[in-house]
């Protein structure tokens, strides 16, 4: 599929002999990929419904009123009662659930009492739940998935500014450099927890609340693009002083063709290896801001807001505060092994303290 | 509104840059309103009256209160220090104007301050405060006070008729930036008339059949203090605290600017020894500390660096305090479960009549009918909490006996949302009309500790195809936006006074709801635009309610009044902007060992143990009982119920 050039293929070939951040991508993966089809695996939806003889897949569907299935009413069938009346009435009709069947917004009360209860794997709450009896597991799964999706573009939308303007400022330098170094240095000193605090207070109440996410991952891309910058234009001006370069202009190629195909490939290793620490800043920033109240709004499952549930019941529920910082640490471990892996494996000096 | 948290955000961090607000104070030019006010008094020559002690009404009947027992406890010890949290640093020590009605008012005014007279806790009759003793005179519509001669500033001015005078003349000057104190004052009384420094009479257009507290409630102003209000009151007394009757006073080292407030006990309070007095404020220092965090209050207080402890959410009550906490199973820290009997706040959704939608009748029967308080207070509340009928309720019989709130139906709530043209499920299953509009609504709070009620009625909604979008303020940006007038639909409650017949003028008039809302031809007002700063929070504007309220506040017989009330409720009611959520008949309270309170802990009528202040700091116990927590000495558990004022439903 790709054709690596040998250098490449070298790196590769070390990254993989590092076996910590090896697995830790391996791991990270399934992660991710599982994250993505969380709805088959953490959902209130049930699976499979058989009913009359007809087969529902609901998990992806539009909602399927409760009278779909011979029930009184209109609304979201409730998946798990009708499992248990199918079961009840032994009728041909079968549903299958998703290992977790919860979602992340339901009060799911054992005696009528809302309040967090332990984890207890016979009513499938693998996790307990928090102090609206709403399933851990469920809120943790959403809510990492929106954040790892978050960083992700977090850091696609810096890398994508920070290096068209950092190759800019360093190909073209002169007055353009100077002009654009000042600029930065004005903008990187406005306070960027402030700004996100209030430009997020001015969103109107109505907005959806992926908007409200676009907009809150706009305002942190506005303010982050700017540290990038730097180490692309030095990078840049470096390698625009070798002979390859200069070979390249004189053959009569174009800036564009010059930028990237020529430098950017080379500038490249510096910046893969920032890449996971960004991650890691980009997931710590928005459970920050989470955490502080200003990040998703209610009730967005996410990690902050369960921390912050979990340190307001320490005493009466440690597992809340247990469940979210243990997944924050995971993440952030792994992204960071990923991370030191592929600055190691990258390094063209094969002697490092690092091993 | 979001933009006033920009404003408010951008304000504190210009505050952070500014160096001492004294200087600016003392740059300002100097004022002297005295002749001014003489002027006012001079063109209100009818308003502002002068007579002579012979002029009195012979058959006078004097009433002094002095029968009615004491309040607080001849146990109480003096002295201590007390440590409280308070939510939010006030904005400005002043007591009106913008800004000024937030959660630290009471401890400068509304719960210290006194008034010529205040009503007992328990029989709800007068006992004096500034007042010596009072008659009420139905011919002349007055009430005549005689004031108590002892009393005095907290800077040692005695307290004289000529305060009372003032006090008029600033309540109704644009100064204050205050149009519900102008209005008030403006036409609720009609003159005042002095007969000596310690003779007054107030008169009041209407009789009520609470005549008598609309005057002995008032409370003076120090005239020597305000001789300054000009065009920049607001900015002049931003952070001056005014001389006071109370019991506390302000100094200015005290107040450490976003972090904390002492308040100290005056040793000159002029009312120390004076009956009904004696035993209250007992402590010396009052120390409020800034906590945002209601997590944070409660470690706090189980660290012991706060002294009380609200337990009414069953959170706290079951959960986080319960009777096998160490500290409380060790009685370091004593349980209090009290019933009482009062005007309840109207907890509830404030629904915004102005916004599009939600000016349709049947879009808010079904808001009633799809919101699950019930669900609320049996699994939240767990089942201590009852559901709130009406927005007046508490009010003995002027509160409607009959009016029960909506319950939660989905059937009739989707059909009433069908009237109103949601008539089809979106992919979502929220209701939609045929061309694509949602039936969405923005469910704004400024409660943050409840914010868990509004998710949960937010799922609940969702069955009946509902859709609310929940948005949790921060106190202060919430009712902010509730005064602007910005909301869809707002979780809030008002804290009700103790009075005897609720207020309606103040909700449900249309002078509140819009700067002009209907033209003099009696129709609506097409330009009409909501009034901001008033407590009018549905924007209603009925013309048969407006006048109702005009004739209820003019209606002197206690039985016209309870039948307008019942008719008002009703109409409320009908109208649906309202839905009534919960209240609690009582309140709870944790408290550690050091913190006495009278043995019968409180009162009928009180709203919470901390109001009248009859609670004191017993150092010997307090050392005792750190003593006894290093160790491991233990005390007899305490849990109190008092549910002799328990109402069962």
């Amino acid at each position: 599929m790709f054709n690596f050039n040998p250098q490449t293929q070298k790196k590769l070939a070390r990254f993989r002999k590092i076996k910590l951040g090896y697995y830790s991508f391996i791991v990270l993966s399934v992660m991710l990929a599982l994250l993505a089809i969380a709805e088959l695996l953490v959902n209130s939806r049930a699976l499979v419904v058989q009913y009359e003889g007809t087969l529902y897949f609901p998990t992806y569907t539009d909602f399927h009123p409760g009278t779909d299935f011979g029930l009184d009413y209109a609304y979201e069938t409730n998946y798990r009662d009708l499992a248990a009346q199918f079961d009840k009435t032994a009728s041909s009709n079968w549903v299958i659930m998703p290992l977790v069947p919860y979602n992340a917004y339901e009060n799911d009360a054992t005696d009528s009492i809302m309040r967090p209860e332990a984890p207890n794997a016979a009513r499938q709450h693998y996790l307990g739940t928090d102090t609206t009896s709403r399933d851990i597991l469920a809120r943790l799964v959403y809510g990492t998935r929106t954040a790892l999706l978050f960083a992700f573009a977090f850091m696609v939308s810096v890398y994508l500014i920070g290096i068209m303007i950092g190759c800019a400022m360093g190909y073209f330098g002169g007055l353009f450099d100077l002009g654009f170094q000042r600029i930065i240095e004005i903008w990187s000193n406005i306070p960027f927890l402030y700004m996100v605090i209030i430009v997020f207070s001015v969103i109107p109440a109505e907005a959806s609340i992926p908007a409200r996410i676009t907009l809150l991952l706009l305002v942190m891309v506005l303010f982050s693009w700017t540290s990038m910058t730097y180490y692309m234009r030095t990078e840049t001006y470096k390698e625009k002083s070798r002979d390859y370069v200069a070979a390249a202009r004189i053959i009569g190629a174009s800036t564009q063709r010059i930028i990237f195909t020529h430098i950017l490939p080379n500038v490249l290793s510096t910046l893969v290896t920032f890449m996971p620490f960004t991650i890691v800043s980009a997931i710590a920033a928005i459970t920050a801001l989470d955490f502080l109240g200003f990040g998703l709004p209610v009730p967005t499952p996410s990690l902050g807001e369960l921390l912050k549930q979990g340190t307001a019941n320490l005493r009466t529920a440690p597992w809340i505060v247990t469940a979210a910082f243990g997944t924050l640490v995971l993440i952030l471990s792994l992204v960071t092994f990923i991370g030191e892996a592929i600055r190691e494996s990258f390094d063209p000096k094969q002697f490092t303290l690092y091993r | 509104m979001t933009i006033n948290r920009f404003a408010l955000t951008l304000i504190t961090v210009i505050l952070m840059g500014c160096g001492s607000d004294q200087d600016a104070t003392e740059a300002l030019p100097s004022i002297d309103n005295t002749a001014e006010v003489l002027a006012f008094y001079e063109t209100h020559a009818d308003f502002f009256r002068s007579g002579s002690i012979d002029d009195l009404p012979q058959d006078l009947v004097w009433e002094d209160g002095a029968h009615l027992p004491e309040v607080g406890s001849p146990d109480a010890k003096k002295g201590g220090t007390e440590y409280v949290r308070l939510a939010d640093f006030p904005r400005t020590l002043r007591t009106v104007g913008p800004d000024s009605n937030g959660s630290f008012r009471p401890w400068i005014l509304d719960s210290t301050s006194m008034a010529l007279a205040h009503r007992h806790p328990d029989t709800l009759d007068y006992f004096p405060g500034l007042a010596l003793r009072w008659a009420v005179d139905a011919d002349s519509k007055s009430v005549f006070v005689e004031l108590d001669p002892k009393a005095t500033w907290s800077d040692g001015v005695p307290i004289t008729a000529d305060d009372y005078r003032f006090t008029f003349w600033f309540f109704r000057t644009r100064y204050i930036t205050a149009p519900w104190y102008n209005n008030w004052y403006e036409s609720q009384y009609t003159g005042i008339t002095k007969y000596s420094d310690h003779l007054i009479s107030i008169s009041i257009p209407e009789l009520k059949p609470d005549t008598d507290s609309k005057v002995l409630e008032l409370r003076p102003l120090p005239q020597h203090f305000y001789k300054e209000v000009g065009e920049d009151f607001l900015e002049r007394y931003q952070w001056r605290f005014a001389p006071t009757t109370a019991a506390y006073i302000l100094k200015d080292e005290d107040l450490k600017k976003g972090r904390s407030v002492r308040l100290t006990r005056d040793p000159n309070w002029w009312a120390a020894d004076k009956k009904h007095w004696r035993y209250r404020f007992n402590i010396d220092n009052i120390h409020l500390m800034v906590i945002r965090d209601t997590a944070k209050v409660f470690e706090a207080f189980k660290r012991g660096d706060i002294d009380q402890f609200g337990l009414n959410l069953a959170e706290f009550w079951y959960e986080k305090l319960p009777a096998t906490d160490p500290d409380v199973a060790a009685g370091y820290i004593e349980r209090k479960w009290f019933f009482n009997e009062r005007p309840r706040p109207p907890y509830g959704l404030w629904i915004n009549t102005h916004q599009p939608l939600l000016d349709d009748q049947n879009i808010r029967l079904g808001i009633q009918h799809a919101t699950n308080w019930q669900l609320v207070i049996d699994q939240f509340f767990r089942g201590d909490y009852s559901r709130l009928n009406t927005a007046n309720d508490g009010y003995g019989p002027y509160s409607h006996p009959d009016i029960k709130a909506r319950a939660f139906d989905i059937e009739r709530a989707v059909a009433y949302f069908e009237t109103a043209g949601f008539n089809q499920r979106g992919p979502d299953g929220i209701l939609q009309r045929a061309d694509g509009t949602r039936l969405a609504f923005t469910l704004s709070s400024g409660y943050e500790a409840l914010k868990d009620v509004l998710t949960i009625l937010k799922e609940e909604a969702a069955k009946a195809g509902l859709e609310f979008r929940v948005e949790v303020l921060d106190a202060t940006a919430g009712w902010k936006k509730v005064q602007e007038k910005q909301h869809d639909i707002h979780f809030s409650a008002f804290g009700y006074s103790l009075e005897l017949y609720p207020r309606f003028w103040e909700t449900f008039h249309s002078d509140n709801a819009y700067d002009k809302a209907f033209l003099d031809t009696g129709e609506i007002n097409p330009d009409r635009k909501p009034k901001p700063q008033t407590n009018n929070l549905e924007t209603l504007a009925i013309q048969q309610m407006d006048d109702w309220i005009i004739q209820y506040r003019t209606e002197s017989s206690a039985a016209a009044m309870v039948t307008l009330a019942h008719q008002m409720s009703e109409l409320h009611h009908d109208y649906a902007s309202f839905v009534p959520g919960f209240y609690s008949g009582f309140f709870r309270l944790g408290h550690w060992r050091w913190i006495r309170y009278p043995e019968h802990f409180s009162y009928k009528h009180a709203s919470g143990s901390q109001e009248y202040f009859v609670h004191w700091v017993d150092e010997a116990i307090k050392t005792e009982t750190l003593a006894a927590k290093d160790s491991g000495v233990t005390f007899p558990v305490q849990l109190r119920i008092f549910d002799q004022h328990r109402k069962t439903p």
